[in-house]
């Protein structure tokens, strides 16, 4: 487990969240844009849950 | 095993880091449901606390615990028809489910999409554990409807990257071909079920269910894949390793058996918050071997939150840590029964669970049974009908022998006991109901 780089993931994983946000507010009247962008927030939070959150534990 | 655990650092982070991570997330969610749900805020509220008082464990004991009932009452009103606990606008709910409706009206349970997504992520950390991996193909004999049940194990597969193969409206034969057919290497369903397809396959199709390339089943619905005889019944029966499971409609996929097969279910703690209470006194119990009732909090469920839910599940925390590694505590023997299930009969306490431990483990007697308690005047009395297999009834002496002894030992009780053919007790797909107490409707 020692070749895990946490707080690297813990940086792009919100990068990731702060471009999925963008992109949302970029898609107030394009559903196909809109719906899909709101489920990989969803499996974004997922990754905050597994990475985020414990980063800020150490 | 290489590649034991779903997420390596949560699943053996040092107990003191997983103990404030669970206070950190549970201000969290307190906060949000505090800010988002009439229900929560008028409850809390009312008890005079508010997000910045909670700091500490201690600070969520004194959370007022939601009942069931509590959560039955604010529904079918605005916004229709989940009231007052709706966390979100209507229009973010993307899923409904509800509960079995067993202990009276059911319990809608409305989540977004986020929501579900942490169904499924629940369900990683079970299936991961219990050695389900990308090469497995996962049947789930499960009507797919209303009911949580396995739909979630179902996403948490896809989420794995299992091929899952939906056996819904099938019939049990139906099932058990298109397991042949496919060579399924895995299942997801109830104990009693699981043990009802092996009849079926063996009695009614000439197919001996360990013959079938199914190599580990995930239980849950019942207590049964934690109670020894049965989980040792439904082993023998199909040739696989048998893992229990936990969890609920309003709470999520709380707790698992690992690969491991520690005789107990880990507490998923980087997701929930257990508490164990204490039936009499109310107090919480951390140590060790002392049974009471589960309070439990989703840590990250957010369309209607689940915060210090009574959910009445008897369980105890497991004195050894698990030979897996996971710093997730272990409670002993699973889900043991549940606070409204255990009933006082001649005076003396009685868990239903302890009967069919007896019964599945007595050779010569069939996996179905049936108890019944009743009054005559003012005694209680209570009758055990129980199946001969075929070819034991020269055996019926010993057996019935046997079971009056394991039965006096176990639950202390007396039974009128009744012997009845192969398959003529009644047979259930999901939940069965073997316990029937007639006392209530006189």
């Amino acid at each position: 487990m020692s070749d895990i780089d946490m707080a690297q993931i813990q940086n792009k994983v919100l990068s990731l969240k702060e471009l999925a946000k963008d992109i949302n507010g970029l898609s107030k009247e394009f559903p196909a844009v809109q719906r899909n962008i709101n489920r990989i927030m969803a499996s974004i939070k997922m990754l905050e849950i597994n990475t985020v959150d414990l980063v800020q534990e150490k | 095993m290489k590649n034991r655990y779903w997420n390596p650092i949560l699943e053996t982070l040092p107990r003191e880091e997983l103990r404030a991570l669970q206070i950190r997330k549970f201000k969290r969610i307190f906060e949000w449901a505090y800010e988002n749900s009439r229900f929560h805020r008028s409850l809390y509220d009312a008890a005079g606390i508010k997000p910045e008082d909670i700091r500490s464990l201690d600070d969520i004991h004194a959370v007022p615990k939601v009942e069931k009932s509590m959560m039955r009452d604010i529904q079918r009103k605005d916004p229709f028809p989940y009231g007052d606990a709706l966390c979100v606008p209507l229009e973010e709910v993307t899923e409904f489910r509800q509960t079995s409706g067993t202990t009276g009206q059911p319990v809608y349970q409305p989540d977004t999409w986020q929501d579900w997504e942490w169904w499924a992520e629940c369900w990683s950390f079970i299936l991961w554990a219990q050695g389900y991996r990308p090469s497995d193909r996962v049947f789930i004999p499960f009507g797919y409807n209303v009911f949580v049940a396995f739909w979630a194990g179902h996403y948490g597969a896809e989420k794995l990257g299992c091929e899952v193969v939906p056996g819904g409206v099938l019939d049990t034969k139906a099932r058990i071909l298109k397991i042949q057919e496919l060579q399924a290497t895995a299942m997801m369903a109830t104990p009693t079920y699981v043990l009802g397809m092996a009849d079926t396959a063996r009695n009614k199709m000439g197919i001996d269910p360990k013959s079938l390339s199914i190599n580990k089943i995930t239980c849950a619905g019942e207590p049964g894949a934690g109670i020894p005889t049965t989980k040792k019944r439904i082993e023998e029966a199909w040739g696989a390793k048998v893992f229990d499971h936990a969890g609920a409609t309003e709470i999520g996929a709380w707790s698992f058996e690992c690969a491991d097969q520690p005789h107990g279910m880990h507490v998923n703690e980087g997701l929930f918050l257990v508490e164990i209470e204490d039936l009499e006194t109310g107090k919480i119990i951390e140590e060790p071997g002392k049974r009471g009732k589960m309070i439990i909090t989703a840590l990250d469920r957010q369309a209607q939150p689940c915060i210090r839910f009574d959910s009445k599940d008897i369980i105890e925390w497991d004195p050894e840590p698990c030979s897996c590694g996971r710093t997730f505590r272990l409670i002993k023997g699973g889900v043991v029964g549940r606070s409204d299930d255990i009933t006082k009969v001649k005076g003396v306490l009685l868990a239903p669970s302890a009967i069919e431990e007896v019964v599945r483990g007595i050779e010569g007697l069939g996996d179905e049974f049936e108890v019944v308690v009743d009054k005559v005047g003012d005694v209680d009395r209570i009758a055990l009908k129980v199946e001969l297999m075929p070819g034991t009834e020269n055996r019926r002496e010993e057996i019935e022998g046997q079971l009056v002894d394991q039965l006096r030992i176990k639950t202390n009780l007396r039974y009128n006991l009744s012997f009845h053919g192969c398959e003529t007790l009644p047979r259930y797909e999901v939940k069965a109901k073997r316990f029937k107490d007639l006392r209530k409707a006189h």
